[in-house]
């Protein structure tokens, strides 16, 4: 579904490329971490499949087709395949629940009758059934960001892209929002997630891709979040992300966020 | 529903940036008033001219009922004089100054003073016969009037022999000066409308940098992206042009129409009606100036 073959961005000459030579390959209805510390790249990487940016040398491939070879004018189409969630939730003050996830069919000219019935269905999805009227100022947090997924994923998008979407949210209600990515990514879109929120990681045991001052030092199949530093212990975590128990700490840890999650998910 | 959703965002910009519309208003108004002033000062110049004035140089009128000049102390011209003055004109002695000449007759001349005079009160209480007959003529060099007026003056059944460019043409100067004037009024003020419209789209752009940002992120396309800033523009544009041109029209009807030709009967006016066929040539102008300048600032402050 996205594929990076020897990609290199280079925002300035004079400092180092913001990646550097990057391969890697997601596969359609995959979960992925994009993990590493502010600078890394992750947030290149994914301007980079939005085309909000342009490779400075390599291939960024979304859905079969070289990004490079889209004229502008068909950008919007790229865009309309990849929903898009953030940090800071990005949703319209103004705008009551349902106006703002409409927007997003407005704006690329669906019709009012497709509008009525996809909404409640995509805010169903997203757990936030009976709040339709509410402004985003009246939410949560965690509600404001399922508003924002669901406005990412209300014209059906093949592939999410979350740049730390629990990054301003408390841990109880960032297992949450996983369980929402979870269940997206369940009925088949791609989810390409960056984030610094190590717990997240070691909860869901999914692909992790490593960035570290733009080149991949990392990428493995049901692994676990490692910090950046190697620490005494680090060679154990590795170890751990083959299938071992992890520390009884981390694993008091761990039930709490399963707690959270099942939690989160029961509200759906 | 697509329209509809354009129509609501251009709505809520102009909401939005009121005050700011509101001066763009003010300005295009105020500079396509310069500019529709201009064009007034123009149609007046061609409404004056009449019918001859671009074909001929020199008028011989002859005498007709009413006429007291010493020439014309036996009554109105007689069909013979008339002749003898066509034969003068034919005459080499003069013929070598002259392209070529037209004689008007009395229903004529009352033709195309009904024309000049369309808008005025006065063309009621004018009949054919108090209208001198004349011979119009179409100089080589219009310098030699002199040569005409001293061959002509004196023959028996002229009037008067005017030389018609030089009484206008002072006028006329005036008149172009003022609308050179208002064009350079004018131009000063189109700088500062598309200097404030691209302000307005620019503030406009900046209050909904998130709305954009959205748009573009779930794939709006451009048009629909830019489209509603280009209509806030066109719009207030339309609005100074509109304003512009019922100011003009207002100039024509209440100050040429209701007090100048009261104070001056003989001379042709425009009418109020014509001062309408300015109206779309400023409103062109108003949608012009609005689209460029902002389809400009766009392509810097809007990213899409």
């Amino acid at each position: 579904m996205i594929r990076f073959e020897n990609v290199t961005k280079v925002y300035d000459q004079k400092a180092r490329p913001a990646l550097d030579s990057i391969n890697l390959e997601i596969d359609r209805g995959e979960f992925a971490f994009l993990v590493g510390a502010s600078g890394s790249g992750k947030s290149t990487f994914l301007r980079l499949v939005l085309k909000e940016d342009r490779a400075s040398s390599g291939a960024v491939y979304v859905a079969g087709q070289n990004v490079a070879n889209i004229s502008s004018w068909r950008v919007p189409r790229l865009r309309r395949g990849i929903g898009v969630v953030f940090q800071d939730f990005r949703l319209l003050p103004q705008k009551t629940v349902f106006a703002n996830v409409a927007f997003a069919m407005q704006v690329i000219g669906k019709s009012r009758s497709v509008i009525r019935d996809t909404v409640p269905e995509v805010l169903k999805t997203v757990g936030l059934e009976g709040k339709e009227n509410r402004l985003p100022h009246e939410l949560s947090g965690g509600e404001q960001q399922r508003v924002a997924i669901a406005r990412a994923v209300v014209n059906r998008p093949g592939i999410l892209l979350a740049d730390e979407p629990t990054g301003n949210l408390d841990p109880t209600t960032s297992m949450g929002i996983m369980g929402v990515l979870d269940k997206i990514n369940q009925n088949g879109t791609t989810v390409v997630m960056a984030t610094h929120d190590d717990d997240i990681v070691n909860e869901m045991r999914k692909r992790v891709v490593e960035l570290r001052n733009g080149v991949i030092i990392r990428d493995e199949a049901k692994a676990l979040y490692t910090s950046m530093i190697p620490v005494v212990g680090a060679s154990r975590r590795l170890r751990d992300a083959s299938g071992r128990e992890p520390e009884p700490a981390a694993a008091t840890r761990s039930e709490a966020r399963a707690e959270a999650r099942a939690a989160g998910e029961a509200q759906l | 529903m697509r329209l509809q959703f354009v129509l609501a965002e251009i709505a809520s910009g102009l909401r939005r940036n009121l005050s700011m519309v509101v001066s763009v208003i003010l300005v295009t108004f105020v500079s396509l008033t310069f500019v529709g002033a201009a064009g007034m000062l123009q149609l007046q110049i061609n409404q004056m001219k009449g019918y001859w004035y671009d074909k001929v140089q020199v008028a011989i009128f002859l005498c007709s009922d009413g006429s007291t000049a010493a020439g014309c102390a036996t009554g109105p011209a007689t069909p013979e004089q008339q002749e003898n003055l066509g034969k003068l004109l034919e005459s080499p002695a003069v013929a070598q100054y002259v392209n070529d000449f037209q004689f008007e007759s009395k229903d004529d001349a009352y033709k195309h003073f009904k024309e000049q005079f369309s808008n005025s009160p006065i063309v009621d209480s004018v009949t054919p016969d108090q209208l001198p007959a004349s011979f119009r003529i179409n100089m080589k060099d219009p310098e030699k009037y002199q040569i005409i007026s001293e061959t002509f003056s004196s023959q028996a059944g002229v009037e008067t022999v005017i030389d018609q460019r030089q009484l206008l043409e002072r006028l006329f100067s005036v008149m172009n000066a003022a609308s050179l004037v208002a064009v350079s009024v004018a131009g000063v003020m189109i700088v500062c409308a598309i200097l404030l419209i691209a302000t307005t789209i620019r503030l406009s752009a900046f209050s909904r940098r998130r709305e954009t940002g959205i748009m573009r992120l779930v794939g709006a396309s451009k048009m629909v992206i830019q489209l509603p800033f280009i209509l806030e523009g066109v719009i207030a544009a339309v609005i100074g042009a509109g304003l512009a041109s019922a100011t003009l029209w207002a100039v024509a009807h209440f100050f040429l129409g209701g007090y100048l030709s009261q104070q001056y009967p003989d001379t042709a006016f425009i009418s109020a009606g014509q001062t309408l066929i300015l109206a779309p040539a400023l409103i062109g102008l108003g949608v012009l100036l609005a689209g460029v300048s902002s389809l400009l600032t766009l392509r810097r402050y809007l990213k899409v």
